[in-house]
């Protein structure tokens, strides 16, 4: 058992663990609700529109998958290059992988129009559309997370009375590096295509323009390295002994916030080019209108760029700084929420400062606005809840991480 | 755990694979980068020129990237003028009746007062536009939406997940989402015309489609699209003072022909590439601007 404080009184433990589960059980309960509220009534309940057809739960599905991006990071790092001291936190970076896209396909089903057609993609092919070959990748990613994280899940002693199924958790165990190649492909395609879902709409200014696709996956990587780290390292904190080395975090923060600086590199010269050295007519013209009826200037500068990169990025390569868990954990969080926020801004600063199509100068829509409803945060809160249920409940059932008493060993 | 188990018997394998990298490079090697370069030339191929490139689309059997020409005898195009244009809004309540859009915050063809920028009032109105480089047609993930070969961007409403990506991708803000199940009482029905198609289902998207019922059934019978009223797009037979104009361009004596012939014409924001069918002629004279 994970949760295993043991300067904790037990009861008090316990309490706290029961308290922790309930709090969640009600996010999923609220959930569900706002999930009927849609089923029965349609997506009229959303805040969403015509001018902004997408919002909360496409925010939520790109972060999710943004940081579930750990899995195939981490899995590449151990399976390939065959780092076998990152091992203890691959297994995880697995499973949190697994929720993160679980989440954004329980997203996803909300959100779209006809759940009922969600396999249309995979029999109605559009091979010149950004979002079908999404649809693929994630479909066969998925599949290749869940049968990377079946064997973990057969480990456990519950399994013990079947051996056969064991051995099936082996046999799979066995071929994880083959998994960590396709999932490198599969992760490297997608990412960046999520990205690409904006970049390659011409008539948009503001999004069309190939850095999208690779900024995407570059945060990706920080973001995923972020909260598989930041993850691990609570549950070391909550059984009162760390789960990886301190090297290992160092270096594991290290690794992210390189991958922070390339992302921040990147942005720095997407603005540079297409806002400060040079404009499109199209693009300048709208990101004028959102900067006098929007605060996305703002949250870009403030919120993306300097809490979300720069800050944290310092933090993680400060020998000292990064040494402190408080200050580690608090600018691993600041990373998860800036990839958050940026993939909010990227959707929403293109939908609510539409391009100006009418000939004339009264008839054109400045800015669209867009508000999630009640319900739609009610389906947010409930995917949460469910990925943290579903953590909580494998880290203490499961033998996600290496149990208290065999630390840093495999 | 698990690769503490590997069985005895595949260890040796395991060196003799070693030893046989210790040259400069093995037939293993070999094999792998052959494989490789072969696996990229294939995938390369097919992504260019062959059934995954963006030329080819007889996999699915409609035209989701435009590039080419239609082979169709047919090239369907509309005119507006708007500076014949009254702002009667006839041509909005045909439309809704014709194709059944019941609510009045979702039109297919909408219209709104303008003004240019030297103050001339005018009303500007915006059916479909069917881009010949339509966004939203390369972007479905299910080809629910292709161009039609003459160049009518049509739905398929039993295909539409309602995933809303072609929303997204259109510049003009045409497409419409079915957010509830469309109930309500068609208000402009009988007095403006009768449902000529079926009622959307909840959750997918929609849109102007030229009409198309009305092309189709003017080629079974003979009849000409934009010279024979029936078979003319709704929004063009209801303009009381014929500020809209459709016809075939590939016929030079059709009322769409001699409308470019004649007019000076634009399209709404040329500079998105998307290239749009549907042509306007400015409120108000050049010299006056």
């Amino acid at each position: 058992m994970a949760i295993l404080d043991l300067s904790i009184p037990r009861d008090r433990r316990k309490r706290a663990w029961w308290i922790w589960i309930s709090v969640l059980s009600v996010m999923v309960v609220v959930g569900l609700v706002g999930a009927v509220r849609v089923m029965v009534l349609g997506l009229e309940v959303t805040g969403l529109t015509d001018r902004v057809p997408w919002g909360l739960w496409i925010t939520q599905d790109l972060s999710s998958i943004a940081t579930g991006a750990g899995a195939f990071t981490f899995s590449a790092i151990v399976y390939l290059l065959n780092v076998k001291k990152y091992q203890p936190i691959a297994r995880a970076a697995v499973f949190v992988g697994f929720l993160g896209y679980s989440s954004a396909m329980l997203a996803l089903a909300m959100d779209i129009g006809r759940p009922d057609r969600f396999w249309h993609p995979l029999v109605y092919w559009n091979v010149h559309s950004v979002l079908w070959e999404i649809t693929w990748c994630v479909v066969l990613y998925s599949t290749v997370l869940f049968l990377e994280f079946l064997p973990i899940f057969l480990e456990s002693e519950y399994f013990d009375r079947w051996p056969w199924l064991e051995k099936v958790g082996d046999r799979l165990h066995r071929v994880s590096p083959v998994f960590a190649v396709i999932g490198l492909g599969l992760s490297l395609l997608h990412q960046s295509s999520l990205g690409a879902t904006y970049g390659v709409l011409s008539g948009r200014a503001i999004w069309f323009k190939p850095s999208l696709p690779v900024m995407f996956i570059l945060s990706a990587v920080a973001g995923g390295i972020s909260m598989t780290l930041l993850l691990t390292i609570v549950v070391g904190k909550l059984q009162n002994q760390p789960i990886i080395s301190r090297e290992l975090k160092s270096n594991i923060s290290r690794f992210a916030a390189i991958a922070l600086i390339a992302y921040l590199y990147l942005k720095l010269w997407d603005w540079a080019a297409t806002s400060y050295y040079s404009q499109s007519p199209g693009a300048s013209e709208a990101l004028a209108r959102l900067q006098a009826t929007t605060p996305y200037t703002q949250t870009f500068w403030w919120l993306e760029v300097i809490l979300g990169g720069v800050i944290p990025a310092i933090i993680l390569l400060h020998p000292r700084l990064k040494r402190n868990d408080r200050y580690l954990m608090v600018s691993l969080l600041m990373v998860i929420v800036g990839v958050t926020i940026n993939r909010w801004n990227v959707t929403l600063s293109g939908l609510v400062a539409p391009p100006q199509w009418s000939p004339g100068v009264i008839g054109n829509v400045i800015a669209a606005s867009y508000l999630p409803t009640l319900t739609e945060i009610a389906v947010s809160v409930g995917i949460i809840g469910y990925a943290l249920l579903a953590f909580s409940l494998g880290v203490r059932y499961l033998p996600i991480y290496p149990k208290p008493g065999e630390a840093h060993q495999h | 755990m698990a690769e503490h188990n590997l069985p005895d018997q595949e260890k040796p394998q395991e060196n003799q694979q070693d030893d046989q990298k210790k040259g400069l490079l093995s037939r293993q090697d070999f094999l792998k980068i052959a494989g490789a370069t072969g696996a990229t030339a294939v995938i390369t191929q097919l992504i260019t020129a062959g059934p995954l490139s963006p030329d080819a689309i007889e996999g699915i059997g409609r035209r989701t990237h435009p590039h080419e020409e239609g082979t169709s005898e047919n090239e369907w195009r509309m005119g507006i003028d708007l500076e014949v244009c009254i702002g009667c809004q006839y041509c909005m309540w045909a439309c809704q009746a014709t194709n059944d859009v019941a609510e009045d915050d979702m039109r297919w063809n909408v219209g709104f007062p303008e003004r240019t920028e030297s103050g001339t009032d005018f009303y500007m109105t915006r059916p479909c536009l069917h881009c010949a480089e339509a966004p939203c047609v390369k972007v479905c993930p299910v080809g629910a939406t292709w161009i039609r070969e003459d160049g009518v961007v049509s739905m398929d409403y039993q295909r539409c997940i309602g995933c809303r990506y072609c929303e997204v991708a259109c510049p003009y803000d045409v497409r419409r989402f079915n957010w509830d199940a469309p109930t309500e009482k068609n208000l402009y029905t009988p007095t403006w015309g009768t449902p000529e198609i079926e009622r959307r289902s909840r959750g997918v998207v929609e849109k102007c489609t030229f009409c198309e019922h009305r092309i189709d059934r003017a080629l079974q019978n003979g009849l000409t699209p934009g010279v024979d009223r029936s078979v003319t797009p709704a929004c063009v037979t209801a303009c009381p003072v014929n500020a809209r104009v459709f016809g075939d361009v590939k016929d030079p004596e059709s009322p769409m022909s001699q409308f470019l012939r004649e007019k000076e014409t634009f399209v709404l924001r040329e500079d998105f590439g998307t290239e749009p069918k549907v042509h306007y002629v400015r409120p108000e004279k050049e010299e006056e601007v």
